[in-house]
């Protein structure tokens, strides 16, 4: 069965379509990127899987459950988890009370989420960071706090929204690396990347979104190397002069 | 010493200082004010449940005092029943308007959700000030009600002297704090916390935000309602200008606001440091200049909110634990990181 599957999902802000007609499959174990330009619709898409906004047309079935409408809290009990492209962490907290809150969405035992959330840091290489307010960390580890909170609620699918946007190189390697390890743990991978390095490096399976709409689909070389993706990314008059 | 034997060493020292006041304090005065000070101290406690954890800014919680005041004055004055049991109606009848409340008003953000809680509380004490019965039950309108000192006695929650009421209050004040402190270490406080601060990111992770405010307001307006049967017991005379007044709503959130709303020890800290100043300003200026108090309240939250905008608690709490700090290093225990 599909972990993930979308049918004609359209989306409208008043007169706006951010979304339109959009239709894809995530089959479980894969890294599923989803790549488009600037306001191409990409985290309204995210924000449609996961419950912040309701569709305003479109199918969504995750384990072959319609989870449209669905609010976020019982899709992360279901087991879909998501990072915020604007990070979102409780900034009074500490690190560790930050992954706690994502514990608790598996035990009601404060022992317990401790140990869960400790096991979590230590995953990620975070522990050092346990106990450092969670508003003075850097961007990239605000990133990597992110990721912790939303394992620590033990998703099936991973939604992630440009996780890697303003780290340094060295960091996004470190990235891409925790990333396919988490695929190593059997959780699937929905993945939104401006980096187009290390989307390609991730990828099983890659979706283009342009205005909304899909463009391109395919194995990441054959996306890159698409004329419409091209298009889309660096305009009309770079493909004329080019051609 | 380590640094546990400390902080128990200190709560042991607070505890028996507390239990001890009245057997050397026999002024009826300042008794009277110190039960007034555990009095606020509960009050706001209970208001932190919500308006500390849940974030949100509840100006109504005046509502919840008149709600229990009335309801177990008006079961004893009618049908003779005992006010520790009117205390547990008058809860159970706070919670219910606590969540009525909260269902519509929990959507709203800021200072909406404010003003809202006021709307409510003061819809209220109109209405109280208003009727005289509704349908069996005497009301009287602004003249209030007046419990006549007959049977005095446990049972009756009614006492001659003001010892009793001290130990009723600190217990009941000693209680809530343990429960904010289990609550503020368990899954609801996590849930109660995250979703203040970022609510979209807490629903993301599990958390049903209003569900869980919906839980908190119902303790917090069951707990507030008790303390509305605690003073009409003390004072033996209600009326809606002292259980249900905005001044009251208002207090309490100065309070917590001063002391630092979110901590277990804010509340307390806020009613010591302000109550003093409420009592001596009405004592000596309460003829020419009545509500300098809350004049005083004002400049003094501006300042804290200034200085400290998680008020009073986090530089004194910063002390105290250099104070332990010092105390544990030089008796060789472990440095602080
Ligand atoms: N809540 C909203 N209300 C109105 N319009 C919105 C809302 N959210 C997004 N939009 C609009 O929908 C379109 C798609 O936005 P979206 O955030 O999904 O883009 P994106 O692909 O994630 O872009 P980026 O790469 O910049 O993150 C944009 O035109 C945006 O302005
Ligand atoms: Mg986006």
């Amino acid at each position: 069965m599909n972990i993930l599957e979308i049918r004609g999902l359209h989306k409208d802000f008043g007169g706006l379509r951010a979304l339109n007609d959009l239709s894809l499959t995530i089959e479980p174990g894969q890294i599923f990127g989803l790549i488009g330009p600037n306001g191409a619709g990409k985290s309204t898409a995210f924000n449609c899987i996961a419950g912040v906004y309701a569709p305003s047309g479109g199918e969504i079935y995750f384990n072959g459950v319609r989870i449209n409408g669905e609010r976020p809290w019982n899709l992360c009990k279901r087991g879909l988890a998501r990072t915020f492209q604007i990070v979102k962490p409780f900034a009074t907290k500490s690190v560790l009370y930050n992954v706690m809150v994502g514990a608790f969405a598996r035990t009601n035992s404060r022992s317990e989420a401790e140990r869960k959330a400790l096991e979590v840091l230590e995953y990620l290489h975070f522990e050092k960071h346990r106990n450092s307010r969670a508003g003075n960390l850097t961007i990239a580890d605000r990133k990597r706090l992110e990721i912790a909170r939303a394992l620590a609620t033990e998703p099936q699918l991973l939604l992630l929204d440009e996780v890697m946007a303003g780290l340094r190189p060295s960091e996004v390697d470190e990235m891409v690396g925790v990333i396919q390890q988490l695929r190593g743990r059997g959780i699937t991978i929905f993945v939104i990347e401006h980096i187009m390095r290390a989307i390609m490096a991730l990828s099983d399976h890659v979706v283009v979104l342009h205005f909304g709409q899909k463009i391109a689909e395919g194995a990441p070389h054959q996306v890159a190397s698409d004329e419409r993706v091209i298009k889309a990314y660096l305009g009309d008059e770079y493909v004329i002069s080019a051609g | 010493m380590t640094r546990r034997s400390i902080n128990q060493s200190a709560c042991l020292l607070v505890a028996v200082l507390a239990l001890g006041l009245p057997l050397v304090m026999r002024s009826a005065t300042y008794l009277h004010i110190l039960i007034l000070l555990y009095f606020y101290a509960y009050l706001t406690t209970s208001w932190n449940l919500v308006g500390g954890f849940a974030g949100v800014l509840p100006l109504g919680h005046a509502a919840f005092v008149g709600i229990g005041a009335y309801t177990s004055t008006i079961l004893y004055l009618q049908y003779g029943v005992s006010p520790w049991l009117g205390m547990l109606v008058g809860g159970i009848l706070a919670t219910l308007v606590g969540i009525l409340i909260g269902l519509p008003t929990f959507k709203m953000r800021g200072a909406y959700f404010a003003l809202a809680t006021i709307a409510f509380a003061e819809g209220i004490r109109v209405m109280i000030e208003n009727i005289d019965r509704l349908g069996p039950f005497v009301i009287n309108g602004p003249r209030g009600l007046q419990i006549p000192p007959l049977k005095l006695g446990l049972s009756n929650f009614m006492f001659a002297v003001k010892e009793p009421y001290y130990y009723i209050i600190l217990i009941m004040l000693a209680a809530v704090l343990l429960l904010t402190y289990c609550i503020s270490r368990s899954k609801l406080g996590y849930y109660l916390n995250a979703g203040g601060e970022e609510p979209e990111a807490a629903m993301a992770l599990g958390v049903n935000v209003a569900r869980a405010k919906l839980i908190a307001m119902a303790m917090s307006s069951f707990l507030t309602a008790l303390a509305g049967t605690f003073y009409a017991q003390f004072t033996l005379y209600i009326h809606p200008k002292s259980v249900v007044s905005l001044d009251l709503s208002f207090e309490i959130a100065f309070i917590a606001l001063i002391g630092g709303r979110g901590s277990i020890a804010g509340p307390v800290l806020g009613a010591l440091l302000l109550r003093p100043v409420s009592d001596f300003s009405r004592i000596y200026f309460g003829d020419t200049v009545p509500g300098l108090h809350l004049i005083i309240f004002g400049v003094v939250l501006i300042l804290v909110m200034l200085y400290q905008p998680r008020g009073l608690q986090e530089p004194l709490t910063r002390l105290y634990n250099r104070l332990v700090d010092r105390l544990a290093g030089t008796e060789g225990g472990e440095a602080s990181a």
